[in-house]
C-alpha cells in the first residue's frame, strides 16, 4: 500500500517535472535548426546560423547583453543598498505606523506595473528622465523593491540585533559593525534579494519599453520583436543566450559569497 | 542617534522611490482619469470618462476576459503547484536534480515563457506534430487553434507554466519546513496519510497558499506582454486595451487609458484589502502559530 502511493506521487512528480521541462528542449532544438519544417519531429538541418548572426561584427547583440546585465546590476546595487536600512528598520524595531509602511513598500508586486508607469511617464519626460538609463533604473526600482526589502526583512527578523549590540558594547564604530557583524549574518539573505532583483529587473520589458522609448536597449526589448513576429529559430537563440546568461549571474552571485563568507548560501528564496 | 527616529531615517531611502515614483505615478494617473491634465490644456475635474468607460461594452467585455484568464490560470496553478509540492515530497528522502529542474520556469521571462508556448501549441508546433505522427491528425488545421483565441487557452498555458513551479517552490518551502515532527505524531495517533494532508499539512500552508495566489492573480490581472503576444484582436485585456489608448496619436484619449489603469489599481487595492482580512481570519482560527 504504501509502496503504491509513493509510486502514484512519483508518477505526478515525473509528469509535471517532464511538462516543465520538454519545452526547455524544444527551445534549444530550435536554436540549432537550419531547417524544421511541418510535419518533422526533428530538423531536416542543423546549423548555427543564428549564432553565427549573434556573434557576428555586425550584430550588436553581444553589446546589448552587456549593457543590459550592466543596467540589472546598478538596479541590483542600488536596491540593495536601500533595502537593507528598510529591512532593518521592518525586521528589528518596533515603531508607529510600521504595518502602514510594510503594505506601502509590498504595495507594487500587487498594483499593476502598467498603471505606474503611464502615470509617471509625463512626468519622467518634463524632468528629462525618459528615454535615458537612469529613467529607467529607476523605474526599475519600483516593481524590485518589494522583492529586496521582503527577503531581507525575513533575515533580519531572524538575525535581530544582539550581535551588533555586542559589538557597539565592545566598542567597535558603526562601519565596523557593519561590515564585520551585520553584513556576514545577512550575506545568504543578500544573495536571494540580489537574485531575485536581479532577475526581475533583466527580464522587465513593459517598463524599459515605455520608459525607454527605445532608446534604452535592453536584451528583452532586442529580443521582444523576433518573439512577434514568430521567428522560431533567431527568437530560440535569444532566449536560450537570455537563460544562459542569468543563469550564470546567479551561480557567480552564490559561489563568489559562498566563498567569500564561508556560509551556506541557498539558491532562491 | 535618537532611537525613536532611527527606524524612520532607515525607511527614508526607500521610500522616496515608493513615493516618489510609485505612489506620485498613480496620483498622476488618477488626476488625469479624472481630465486633468494641464500638459493637453485639460483642467477640469470630470466623471465623464469613467461614465464613458464603465457603460462601454469593449470595455465590460475586456473586463470579463482579464478576470476569467486570471482567475483560471491561478486557480489551476494553485492546485496543481501544491500537488507539485507534495508529490516531491512523498516521493523522496534526499535531494535531487528534481529540486533545481522544476524551478527552471521561474528564471525564464513571460516573453519567452510565450515563444516556449507558441514552441508546442501552434498549429505547426510540436504537439500536433506528434499527433500526426501518431496518427490522430492528418493535417495542420485539423489541431484545434489555441493562440490568439478568445478562449485564452494559450495565455493560460503560459501563466500555468510560469506560476506552477513559483507555488510549488513556496510551499515545498513551508511544507519540507513543518512535515516531519508534526506529521508523525499525526500519523502515530492513528491518523491516514490523507487525513495528515488536509488536516495537519494544509492548514499550515494555507496562509502561503493564499498569499501566493494573491500575487500571481494580481500579476496575470496587471500583466501586458503575455496577452499582447498571445491573445485574440478583441477581446483584449485590460493592460493592452490600456497600452492602446495610451499611445493613441491623439493626446486627449489618454484619461481614458487612465481610467483603466485606475479600475486595474482598484481591483489590486481589493486584493490587497483581502490579503490582509484573510491573514487576520486565519491566524484567529488557527490559534495563532503564525
Amino acid at each position: 500500500m504504501k509502496r503504491k502511493n509513493s509510486l502514484i506521487f512519483k508518477t505526478i512528480m515525473y509528469i509535471l517535472i517532464f511538462m516543465l521541462v520538454f519545452p526547455l528542449l524544444v527551445l534549444v532544438i530550435w536554436s540549432f535548426s537550419k531547417s524544421w519544417p511541418w510535419p518533422y519531429l526533428i530538423p531536416k538541418d542543423f546549423g548555427l546560423r543564428g549564432f553565427c548572426y549573434i556573434t557576428s561584427a555586425t550584430c550588436k547583440s553581444p553589446r546589448i547583453l552587456v549593457y543590459s546585465i550592466f543596467l540589472s546590476m546598478i538596479v541590483t546595487i542600488i536596491n540593495l543598498l536601500i533595502s537593507i536600512p528598510a529591512a532593518k528598520a521592518l525586521g528589528v524595531y518596533t515603531f508607529r505606523g510600521k504595518k502602514f509602511f510594510k503594505t506601502l513598500i509590498l504595495a507594487p508586486i500587487i498594483v499593476p506595473p502598467v498603471a505606474v508607469a503611464m502615470g509617471i511617464h509625463v512626468s519622467f519626460i518634463k524632468i528629462g528622465l525618459a528615454n535615458t538609463f537612469w529613467g529607467v533604473v529607476l523605474v526599475h526600482l519600483v516593481p524590485t523593491i518589494p522583492y529586496g526589502v521582503r527577503i531581507l526583512m525575513n533575515v533580519f527578523e531572524i538575525v535581530g540585533d544582539s550581535m551588533e549590540m555586542q559589538a557597539r558594547v565592545l566598542g567597535a564604530k558603526p562601519i565596523q559593525i557593519f561590515f564585520y557583524v551585520t553584513l556576514p549574518l545577512i550575506a545568504p539573505g543578500l544573495v536571494s534579494a540580489a537574485s531575485m532583483v536581479f532577475i526581475i529587473s533583466f527580464s522587465q520589458y513593459f517598463l524599459t519599453f515605455l520608459i525607454g522609448g527605445g532608446k534604452v536597449v535592453t536584451f528583452v526589448i532586442d529580443m521582444f520583436p523576433y518573439i512577434q513576429s514568430g521567428d522560431r529559430m533567431m527568437a530560440s537563440i535569444y532566449s536560450l543566450i537570455f537563460i544562459i546568461t542569468s543563469f550564470m549571474v546567479l551561480l557567480i552571485m552564490e559561489k563568489s559569497v559562498k566563498a567569500y563568507y564561508k556560509t551556506e548560501a541557498h539558491f532562491y528564496l | 542617534m535618537n532611537t525613536k527616529l532611527k527606524p524612520y531615517l532607515l525607511l527614508i531611502p526607500v521610500m522616496t522611490i515608493i513615493l516618489g515614483i510609485f505612489t506620485f505615478g498613480l496620483a498622476m494617473g488618477l488626476a488625469q482619469s479624472f481630465g486633468y491634465f494641464p500638459a493637453i490644456g485639460l483642467k477640469d475635474f470630470t466623471l465623464k470618462y469613467y461614465m464613458e468607460i464603465l457603460t462601454d461594452k469593449g470595455f465590460l467585455s475586456s473586463l470579463k476576459f482579464s478576470l476569467y484568464i486570471s482567475i483560471v490560470s491561478s486557480i489551476l496553478a494553485v492546485i496543481i503547484g501544491v500537488a507539485l509540492a507534495y508529490s516531491i515530497l512523498q516521493s523522496k528522502h534526499k535531494k535531487g536534480i528534481e529540486e533545481i529542474v522544476y524551478k527552471l520556469p521561474i528564471i525564464i521571462p513571460h516573453t519567452v515563457a510565450v515563444l516556449i508556448v507558441y514552441n508546442i501549441l501552434a498549429q505547426s508546433g510540436i504537439l500536433p506534430r506528434i499527433l500526426f505522427h501518431l496518427g490522430l491528425i492528418h493535417d495542420q488545421s485539423q489541431f484545434p487553434s489555441m493562440l490568439f483565441d478568445k478562449s485564452g487557452i494559450g495565455i493560460i498555458i503560459t501563466y500555468l507554466w510560469k506560476e506552477i513551479p513559483f507555488i510549488a517552490m513556496v510551499v515545498y518551502t513551508v511544507l519540507s519546513n513543518i512535515s516531519n515532527k508534526l506529521s508523525e505524531v499525526a500519523l502515530n495517533l492513528g491518523a491516514s496519510k490523507r487525513q495528515v494532508f488536509w488536516h495537519v499539512l494544509l492548514p499550515l500552508v494555507m496562509p502561503s497558499i493564499i498569499s501566493s495566489f494573491i500575487i500571481i492573480f494580481a500579476f496575470s490581472f496587471g500583466a501586458f506582454e503575455v496577452p499582447y503576444l498571445l491573445g485574440p484582436t478583441a477581446p483584449k485585456t485590460l493592460p493592452v486595451e490600456a497600452y492602446i489608448e495610451y499611445t493613441n496619436p491623439n493626446l486627449a484619449n489618454r484619461p481614458y487609458a487612465m481610467v483603466i489603469n485606475m479600475i486595474l489599481t482598484f481591483f489590486s487595492l481589493v486584493l490587497i484589502w483581502l490579503y490582509q482580512k484573510t491573514f487576520k481570519l486565519i491566524s484567529k482560527y488557527s490559534g495563532g502559530y503564525r
